[in-house]
């Protein structure tokens, strides 16, 4: 035990004499003249990609011009032969060229340099993320400018489209007070960036990477000597590539099809397995903005648009989603065998009359006697009132959920809403305890009333009807690449599954094939040559303004491959509106995947 | 020898202890005497009351007699275990770790305490059990009783305090005879686990383990149970970390050895070299360290404080407090050695073992051979818990040392 003891203190020993004896001139000097800076080496952020591999979000070098006091003084000096006291000319004149350049407030600048001229080698930022122009003139201009130097650093850049902002979200730099409050941990830095909204918070974790360090050797000045002999560079590792589900050619289509309305929300998905293909809230939102250095009033000016232009309107507005809810209360009578397809009701003569009170129908001239088959191809309400009322509100708002309204579906996007579904409890509490409120199913029967639902739901919720029920978890990522080649792909995840039999969504299917086909449907305006689809309208009544346009379709009908969600804002039908911008999206996808699926069938053929 | 009515008393143990306190003040005096800030730098004032408070403690555990701590020492024991369980659920925050209890506005640390409180029942255990060595009830209950307090603050999360009660275990096992292959066993998994990154070198180390079995002969359930917990840390633990993520990875390693985090305890390493290099044979003088002045190291009072003694007295200083501290140490092994009570002797050995393995740790650490784990110096490190740990480990050895002939 003594023995060791001895090891111990000899081992401790032969260390100090190595540090203090052997080394000792080394650390003697370092410690003397120089000091040790820790120098940042930022990780560059992981590319996103569309399905197709097309780039989304990039990195560009960005240009910092700084200035280094110590250097400008030594410059003054030379000029004037003599030591120690500045000009007000000299300083003037490279105040004067740097504010032309870089395109600055003269006083400002001047203050800013002036308040730390010092005999420092230690940089002053004058401008962040300065244009390359600038950079090659002042590159130009260095015999002039003494002391101006230009620092590199990896910023984002973004496809330059609207809809990036909400799909992607954007960086930026953390503040003091998150640094302090622990987020220190995960490998944040001061000056360092972090993903604020979309797949850029979502997956943060993976796209960030690790930024490297390195150990300078400075003078007491700040002059660099040299990295430090002792401790070699912590390199800094990128950050994992991702590939979205997101078709950019989609996403174009779709929003050049909306670009005339002022405030609209749009989602389309593959059925099949939940892979979200476009998704455009409007307003958009340009994501190039908050990657640069965004000006106060910019900012202002997007905080107090009215038509709230940060709102992912697809996952974050919950609206209520009128007619195309019909299919819900359908459903259930189909399943609970309150009505087959050929059931018919009271004849429709433009209203109902329940009570004391008067629903009405859109079509003030009635429908007449429909099946119900016809009353969802004509979307007659008077039809759906008297539905309601046979299957009750309490059956009503337990499918709702069970259908998955009124819960997050789960997407991989930060901050989703989870709409509303009222059921008797919560009529109870608003309300009071009156067996009255179950009455209010008549215009829940019609997507109308307390109802609310994000579009995302309803596109997930129109996927189940589209196929065999099965609900599929939407997401936008489809890939993530390590550096390392290793490839993670994202398996589609079954939620839930529609309460509704094979024949039952048979029936539905055929009616929002006649929504579209139909000469009296609705959704006439979504039809496409060739391809058979299918879907349902709907308009929601807007206390506000006008009403709101919905169409959710899907094509083609004997095998969907995509779920089409929109909704605009403040505008009128949705046979009218709506109808046309599903068409465009719908058209545009389905004949790309055709031509694709040629492509490869001819590659097929001659290669035998 | 002194006597204090009929017990002996050892005065130059305490002169040693006395003599780290005063270089402990000093070298806390100057690692602040630059700051601007008057409440810094006052803080060596704190620490000469804790001096005082210590040697209150000392002559406390002095005049307590031997018989107490073998009869409560599982009281004592399970005690400190409460304590530990009852910070992890309320204790306070100090820079992300949980250590600290808040009593009236004094932060108690019960880990330190622990580390004594576990002490006893391991020395009663291993002076009493007629159990063979070779059982696994034996083999159970002595790790088990040093495991399950190094869990409690393993969680904390605190690596080095919870390495201190292997340390503990391991020389008590030695010093009660238990022959080193056997001990080469207990930590056989350990050693897996490390070396299971490595398929080669694991091989080896496996090939080895065997060949030790073969010869030794233990029982065949007990050779083939150690093979088994080889063969599970080996390739458990690699299975995992390649589950792990790459970020995943970097924290564990981090939390393993933080001087790998550049920013952080890294940085202080540099910079404890180059004030320990600087400093040369003689040192720089007290009150002259340009590394000390400069505040480049946040914990040069703490646990870097023997930094601040290298670059002030150069190598002479540095061998000179080694010396005490060797002194220290090779006094409480032959206290151990003389004292006829086998339990008294255990704990001696355990007590001084604290002593020793803290040392170690932390003068490797500033000189950039041990990981950065948070371990104060003793008797010198600034802080009240430590302080007070140190002292009662002295007043304890004290005790056994004027007892010496009790049985």
């Amino acid at each position: 035990m003594v023995a060791l003891l001895g090891v111990i203190i000899f081992m401790l020993i032969g260390r100090m004499f190595f540090l203090q004896v052997v080394k000792g001139t080394y650390y003697n000097r370092i410690s003397e003249e120089n000091r040790i800076r820790l120098l940042t080496l930022p990780a560059s952020r992981g590319v996103v990609t569309d399905r197709n591999g097309k780039i989304i979000a990039t990195n560009r070098p960005s240009y910092t011009v700084s200035l280094i006091p110590y250097e400008v003084l030594e410059a003054f000096a030379k000029n004037r032969s003599q030591k120690s006291t500045v000009k007000s000319e000299d300083l003037t004149s490279l105040v004067g060229k740097l504010a032309l350049y870089l395109k600055l407030d003269a006083h400002f600048l001047e203050k800013k340099i002036r308040s730390n001229l010092t005999k420092s080698y230690r940089p002053i930022k004058l401008k962040k993320d300065v244009d390359f122009n600038t950079i090659c003139v002042i590159e130009e201009q260095n015999e002039d400018l003494p002391g101006v130097i230009y620092q590199v650093e990896p910023a984002r850049k973004y496809l330059s489209a609207d809809w990036v902002g909400h799909v992607l979200g954007y960086v930026n730099e953390l503040t003091r007070e998150e640094l302090s409050q622990g987020s220190s941990k995960k490998g944040f830095r001061l000056g360092g960036v972090v993903g604020r909204k979309g797949i850029e918070k979502q997956y943060d974790d993976i796209l960030r990477g690790k930024d490297g360090v390195t150990f300078l050797e400075v003078t007491a000045r700040g002059k660099i000597l040299g990295p430090l002999e002792e401790r070699k560079p912590d390199l800094p590792v990128s950050g994992s590539d991702v590939r979205l589900t997101i078709d950019i050619d989609l996403q174009a289509v779709a929003e050049s099809a909306l670009t005339d309305f002022e405030s609209a929300a749009m989602v389309a998905l593959d059925p099949r397995n939940g892979e979200m293909l476009a998704l455009v809230s409007k307003p958009g939102l340009n994501a190039n903005l908050f990657a640069g250095a965004m000006s106060p009033g910019e900012w202002n000016e997007i905080l107090e648009n009215p038509l709230h232009p940060l709102l992912t309107r697809p996952i974050q507005a919950t609206y209520p989603p009128a007619s195309t809810l019909k299919l819900l209360i359908a459903a259930i009578a189909l399943e609970t065998k309150i009505a087959d397809r050929n059931t018919t009701l009271s004849p429709c003569r433009g209203s109902f009359q329940f009570g004391r009170k008067t629903f009405g129908c859109w079509r003030p001239e009635g429908h007449g006697r429909l099946n119900l088959e016809e009353a969802i191809i004509q979307s007659c309400d008077v039809y759906f009132y008297q539905l309601g009322l046979k299957v009750g509100l309490e059956r009503w708002s337990d499918y709702a959920q069970l259908c998955g309204f009124g819960q997050r579906t789960g997407v991989d996007l930060p901050e989703e809403e989870k709409g509303l579904v009222p059921t008797l409890k919560y009529y109870h509490k608003r309300y009071g305890k009156g067996e009255w409120v179950k009455n209010l199913v008549i215009n829940l029967a019609i997507g109308q009333g307390e109802i609310l639902i994000t579009p995302l739901q309803l596109a997930v919720f129109f996927g189940g009807l589209a196929t065999d029920g099965k609900l599929y978890k939407p997401h936008l990522l489809k890939e993530i690449n390590n550096p390392d080649g290793r490839i993670i792909t994202t398996q589609p995840e079954e939620i839930g599954s529609l309460p509704f039999s094979s024949f039952t969504l048979k029936v539905l299917q055929d009616a929002m094939i006649g929504v579209v086909n139909d000469p009296h449907g609705t959704g006439v305006l979504a039809q496409i040559p060739d391809i058979v689809v299918a879907g349902k309208t709907g308009t929601a009544q807007n206390p506000q303004g006008e009403d709101h346009a919905w169409f959710v379709g899907y094509a083609p009908a004997e095998d969907p491959q995509i779920v089409v969600a929109v909704l605009i804002e403040n505008i009128g039908h949705g046979g009218t509106f709506a109808s046309p911008v599903a068409r465009k999206i719908i058209e545009e996808y389905i004949r790309k995947e055709f031509a694709q699926s040629q492509k490869d069938s001819t590659l097929q053929i001659s290669s035998y | 020898m002194i006597k204090f009515g009929s017990k002996e008393f050892d005065l130059t143990l305490i002169i040693v202890a006395l003599i780290l306190s005063a270089v402990g003040i000093l070298l806390i005096y100057s690692a602040k005497y630059h700051s601007d800030n008057p409440v810094e730098r006052a803080i060596y004032i704190k620490q000469i009351i804790w001096v005082l408070v210590g040697l209150s403690a000392c002559a406390f555990t002095f005049s307590i007699p031997l018989r107490f701590y073998e009869i409560f020492s599982y009281v004592l024991y399970f005690l400190s275990l409460l304590t530990l369980v009852l910070i992890l659920m309320i204790g306070s925050s100090k820079m992300g770790a949980f250590r600290w209890i808040s009593i009236g506005g004094f932060n108690i640390q019960p880990s330190e305490f622990a580390k004594i409180a576990t002490i006893f029942p391991l020395a009663r255990y291993l002076a009493y059990s007629k159990r063979s060595i070779y059982s696994f009830r034996w083999l159970a209950s002595v790790i088990g009783i040093a495991l399950l307090p190094a869990l409690l603050i393993l969680n904390q999360p605190d690596l080095g305090t919870s390495l201190v009660f292997f340390a503990i275990l391991i020389s008590m096992l030695f010093w009660s005879g238990v022959p080193l292959f056997y001990l080469f066993l207990i930590i056989s998994p350990f050693i897996s686990l490390v070396c299971g990154f490595h398929w080669l070198s694991w091989a080896l180390f496996f090939l080895i383990l065997i060949m030790l079995l073969y010869r030794l002969r233990p029982t065949f359930i007990f050779s083939v149970g150690f093979l088994l917990l080889n063969l599970a840390f080996g390739t458990i633990t690699l299975l995992v970390w390649n589950k792990l993520h790459h970020y995943q990875q970097q924290r564990i390693i981090v939390f393993l050895d933080p001087g790998r985090d550049p920013q952080g305890a890294g940085y202080q390493i540099i910079q404890s070299k180059i004030a320990i290099g600087s400093g040369g044979l003689v040192g720089k003088g007290y009150l002259e360290g340009s590394q000390t002045k400069l505040a480049f190291l946040p914990h040069q009072h703490t646990d870097f404080v023997f930094s601040v003694l290298g670059e002030e007295f150069g190598l002479l200083g540095g061998i000179i407090l080694l010396g005490l501290f060797t002194f220290l140490i090779i006094k409480g092994i032959l206290i151990a050695q003389k004292v006829r009570n086998t339990f008294a002797g255990n704990v001696a050995i355990g007590l001084s073992a604290v002593i020793g393995f803290q040392m170690m740790i932390n003068i490797g650490m500033t000189l950039g051979v041990m990981p950065v784990t948070g371990l104060p110096l003793p008797f010198v490190s600034y802080g009240g818990s430590s302080m007070l740990l140190s002292w009662v480990i002295l007043g304890i050895l004290l005790a056994i040392n004027s007892r010496w002939y009790e049985y």
